[in-house]
């Protein structure tokens, strides 16, 4: 009897996932919790791991697909269950190069057949075990693993464990780091060799393809760009899709309208230096990311419209400051976020941004860590900026950009002095916030960062 | 079907017992076949349990010897070893385990079948010395064990020239003992008969005594050796050895290339053991064999289905596969428990425990600092002495010291070796830590009770992280 996989729910507002990359093919071997498939959601990129040990016998939904959610992607079943394979086929795709059979589905598309719309029998038999990924539950390790885990910044409950009890062993999180190392850059693992036929009712496309198949659909493309020659055509990822349409939704949306402050880092900087070794023993790197989050949770608490969100004719106060941290990676951007930032002090902060930053990047965020931030900052000054223009993450009302933090000449009782200094802009919707408040805001923020109390260290 | 079995169990030593009692007590019928005359195999006849009594026969003298510095008065004679008395206290103690396991295959109702086993076909097991019958058996386990072998040009005549088996029923003290081997096997006889006022000497063809421990263990019981007397020639060949009447005539090329001449009572060659499979028929089963030794997976598997194998018998087919009574146990165990359809995880066998009883004791676990840098770990170590403890000053044992190789990196122990007193129990603490992947600094944070012996351990712990507190 073969066991369903279907499409898991990633979050609570989440209906549809898109399938970005299989990482099992047809007649291939699986253990339970083995990373069967990539998908990505609006929200979140994540590896979805098998329900069951057996063969993956037949892939339903195909790569760049999207599909709602508790659909049933695939079947895990025994190898001579293996979809339109004999058992010959079967005995020979456990072999080696077994690449030839993986394609098999993807020409079928070339070929211009359809995929079999997944049943309503299909839909009831898949709702019985909806697939989550192992949540933030506590799990069994040992000393070495947890300093291993510390050293690399990982979150054990991400990781199997092999042991008694499920306990998680140093074999275990060394083959998880390794797997980490080996997986392909996400720019380099998505387009493969087939991925031009799949992607070709496209308006783009190239035209050496088929005529037959460049039938445009072109309804919602608002102008032809043909690509000349030596130009090279790629499908956006998931991710770019998502974040083009998400900042062109939130400059239709908000009335942006930004305030930029400078500020006098000095006494950050001092603290900072002063217990920077302190927080290292303590296993947390202090950066300045942590002191602003520190001083941008006490002015939101003191300003609750910046901490709010439009709804229709309401406003929404919000009572948790869960902070969004906008995380550069290869391939894009993602926000995870701090939950209840106001309840941490400065060593919390700073270990839970690296967290969640080094998890992001290593793409082992759940997804909802992704979810419910109330006020998002985002550091254009990691790269050299002066100030950013950030447009806002939607639904908030308020974002916060960080400049380079530099060294700078700056008046001082009627001299030069030298000052480590950083403009900071507040990026905010005038429908709801207006200037007087978001510098009120920005000043109370101002204030908190030069004045940074020591004993909040 | 009387001689119907779910288990059959061949050999009813440490492995086949304890897997045998495992079987029994996950609802399985279980027949096991010991051609001795009692239960128990190398381990409580000829092995761990009657040398360590004589190791306790030499200990007690030893005590006795000083007397005077316990504020003991004797009489004033001489104390002196009555060996006639040691072989009936050692003989009483085997008798007692030997029985206490017969004890627990009735409690288990395990069936022992007394004669020699030879595998018959597909489930079938016959018995062709003893009570002569054809077993049948779903799942046949393979625990036959090793016994002493010789190197070559040396013939074994077990009058002059004799192994571990005659060594532990020696009648009277010999003057005089070469001991060709440095293994567990040789120095513990070297420290029973050292005691009992025996004229020593070991040969040993590697460079160092017990060479698969760490160096430092090496160099710290030669010296203790050369102390009592004990002579040890390492990176010594014994050319040739010739049994007369009066004693052995000794031949041996030392690390100089030079021809040295030895005469003793008797030679005891110590120098390993071999699988024993003589009439049991693996080749006819088609069981596959590497260098005599049946060939498992990392569950025991043999290459015929159904059957298995565990203990001195075997090989994993890579790196040395430990011949000690606790590693059959534990692979009795999971072979046990793998029939009974259990969830079983394969052995580790970094994590296996080595005691040898020679005095003063050795106790180690996890890889050697030499092990360690070969396998390109950053490698710091840390030791302490024991001579430092209270409690050893207490005992008068103030030999050894307990050594950490550690890992820089992830503060990972790799190994703990220890020699000196109660090393073979204090041993157990660094089993566990390896087991459960413990850190040098998790060592540190333990509280070890004062004044005991272990306290070495954590203060051998704070000196791999810097320094000990009590040094």
């Amino acid at each position: 009897m073969p066991t369903p996989v279907v499409m898991p729910q990633m979050g609570e507002s989440i209906a549809e996932g898109t399938i970005v990359r299989w990482i099992k093919k047809v007649g291939d071997q699986v253990e339970r919790d083995e990373p069967l498939f990539e998908i990505s959601t609006d929200k979140v990129d994540a590896e979805i791991p098998s329900p069951a040990a057996g063969v993956l016998t037949d892939i339903k939904v195909r790569e760049g697909e999207t599909v709602g959610v508790n659909t049933v992607v695939a079947e895990i079943g025994q190898a001579n269950e293996v979809r339109g394979a004999g058992p010959a086929a079967a005995g020979a795709s456990r072999s080696g190069p077994a690449g030839t059979a993986g394609p098999a589905p993807v020409k079928q598309q070339a070929d211009g057949q359809s995929t079999p719309a997944p049943t309503p029998a299909d839909k009831a038999a898949s709702s019985i075990a909806p697939e989550q990924p192992s949540g933030n539950g506590r799990r069994r390790s040992s000393p070495l693993v947890r300093r291993i885990a510390k050293d690399h910044n990982v979150d054990i409950a991400q990781i199997s464990g092999s042991g008694i009890g499920g306990r998680v062993t140093k074999h275990d999180i060394l083959g998880y780091l390794e797997e980490g190392r080996l997986k392909p850059a996400p720019t380099t693992g998505a387009p493969t060799t087939a991925a031009p036929a799949t992607t070709a009712p496209t308006t783009i496309a190239p035209t050496t393809i088929a005529p037959t198949t460049t039938t445009p659909t072109t309804a919602r493309a608002p102008q032809v760009v043909r690509p000349a020659g030596g130009d090279r055509v790629e499908k956006m990822s998931v991710m770019r899709k998502k974040i083009a349409e998400h900042m062109t939704l939130s400059h239709r949306t908000s009335a942006h309208v930004y305030s930029v402050f400078h500020v006098n880092f000095s006494t950050v900087e001092k603290l900072r230096q002063e217990k920077k070794a302190e927080y290292e023993q303590r296993g947390a790197k202090l950066t300045y990311m942590a002191f602003i989050a520190r001083a941008l949770v006490g002015a939101l608490r003191r300003h609750p419209v910046i901490n709010a969100s439009i709804d229709g004719e309401n406003v929404i106060y919000r009572n948790d400051i869960n902070l969004g941290i906008a995380v550069a990676l290869d391939d894009g951007l993602i926000v995870p976020v701090v939950k209840n930032a106001d309840e941490k002090n400065l060593l919390g902060l700073s270990r839970a941004i690296a967290d969640i930053a080094e998890r992001a990047r290593s793409k082992r965020l759940n997804p909802d860590e992704v979810h419910g931030g109330t006020f998002t900052i985002t550091n254009p000054g990691q790269f050299g900026a002066q100030f950013g223009m950030p447009i806002i993450n939607q639904p908030q009302v308020a974002i916060l950009g960080v400049g380079t933090i530099e060294k700078r000449p700056v008046i001082v009782n009627d001299a030069i002095g030298i000052r480590t200094m950083a403009y900071l802009t507040l990026g905010y919707d005038h429908r709801l916030v207006d200037g007087a408040v978001a510098d009120q805001f920005m000043a109370d923020v101002k204030e908190q960062l030069e004045c940074f109390d020591a004993n909040d260290c | 079907m009387p001689n119907s079995y779910d288990v059959v169990i061949i050999g009813a030593g440490t492995g086949g017992y304890v897997a045998a009692i495992r079987c029994a007590q996950l609802g399985k019928k279980v027949a096991v076949v010991e051609k001795q005359k009692a239960l128990g195999g190398t381990c409580l006849i000829w092995g761990c349990i009657p040398t360590k009594a004589l190791l306790e026969h030499a200990h007690a003298l030893k005590v006795i010897r000083d007397a005077k510095e316990w504020g003991v008065t004797l009489p004033p004679a001489t104390p002196a070893i009555d060996m006639h008395q040691v072989q009936s206290r050692k003989d009483r103690i085997v008798t007692g385990l030997t029985k206490g396991v017969e004890f627990l295959f009735k409690k288990n109702k395990i069936d022992w079948i007394k004669g020699t086993a030879r595998l018959a076909g597909k489930g079938k097991v016959d018995i062709v010395e003893g009570d002569k019958q054809t077993l049948e058996a779903t799942e046949i386990v393979i625990a036959t064990g090793s016994s002493a072998r010789s190197v070559p040009g040396i013939e074994i005549d077990h009058t002059r020239i004799i192994t571990s088996d005659e060594a532990i029923g020696l009648k009277e003290v010999p003057k005089t003992l070469v001991i060709l081997g440095s293994g567990a096997v040789g120095v513990e006889f070297a420290s029973i008969y050292r005691r009992f006022g025996t004229e020593v000497t070991i040969i040993e063809l590697l460079p160092r005594l017990v060479p698969i421990e760490d160096e430092a263990i090496s160099a710290e019981l030669e010296k203790s050796f050369k102390k009592q007397g004990i002579k040890s020639l390492t990176g010594t060949k014994v050319t040739k050895a010739a049994a007369g009447a009066n004693g052995v005539d000794i031949e041996a090329q030392t690390p100089d290339g030079k021809t040295q001449k030895l005469t003793a009572d008797l030679l005891l060659v110590a120098a390993g053991r071999g699988p024993v499979t003589t009439g049991l028929g693996v080749e006819q089963a088609g069981i596959t064999m590497e260098k005599g030794y049946i060939k498992v997976d990392d569950l025991y598997r043999t290459s015929v289905p159904n059957v298995s194998a565990i203990g001195d018998v075997i090989t994993l087919g890579s790196g040395v596969h430990p011949q000690l009574a606790h590693v059959s146990s534990a692979e009795g165990i999971v072979v046990a428990e793998r029939i009974a359809g259990q969830d079983v995880a394969p052995i580790n066998y970094d994590h296996v425990p080595s005691c040898t009883y020679c005095d003063p004791e050795i106790g180690s676990v996890g890889l050697t600092e030499g092990e360690a840098r070969e396998k390109g770990y950053d490698v710091r170590v840390g030791s302490f002495p024991f001579g430092v403890l209270g409690r050893a000053k207490m005992a008068g044992e103030g030999e050894g010291f307990v050594k950490i190789v550690a890992d820089k990196k992830y503060d990972e122990i790799l190994g703990v070796h220890m020699i000196g007193p109660r090393s073979t129990e204090l041993v157990a603490e660094a089993v566990l830590a390896l087991r459960l992947e413990c850190t040098v600094e998790e060592l540190i944070r333990t509280i070890h009770a004062h004044p005991t012996f272990s306290e070495a351990v954590g203060e051998a712990a704070h000196a791999t992280h810097g320094a000990a507190i009590h040094l």
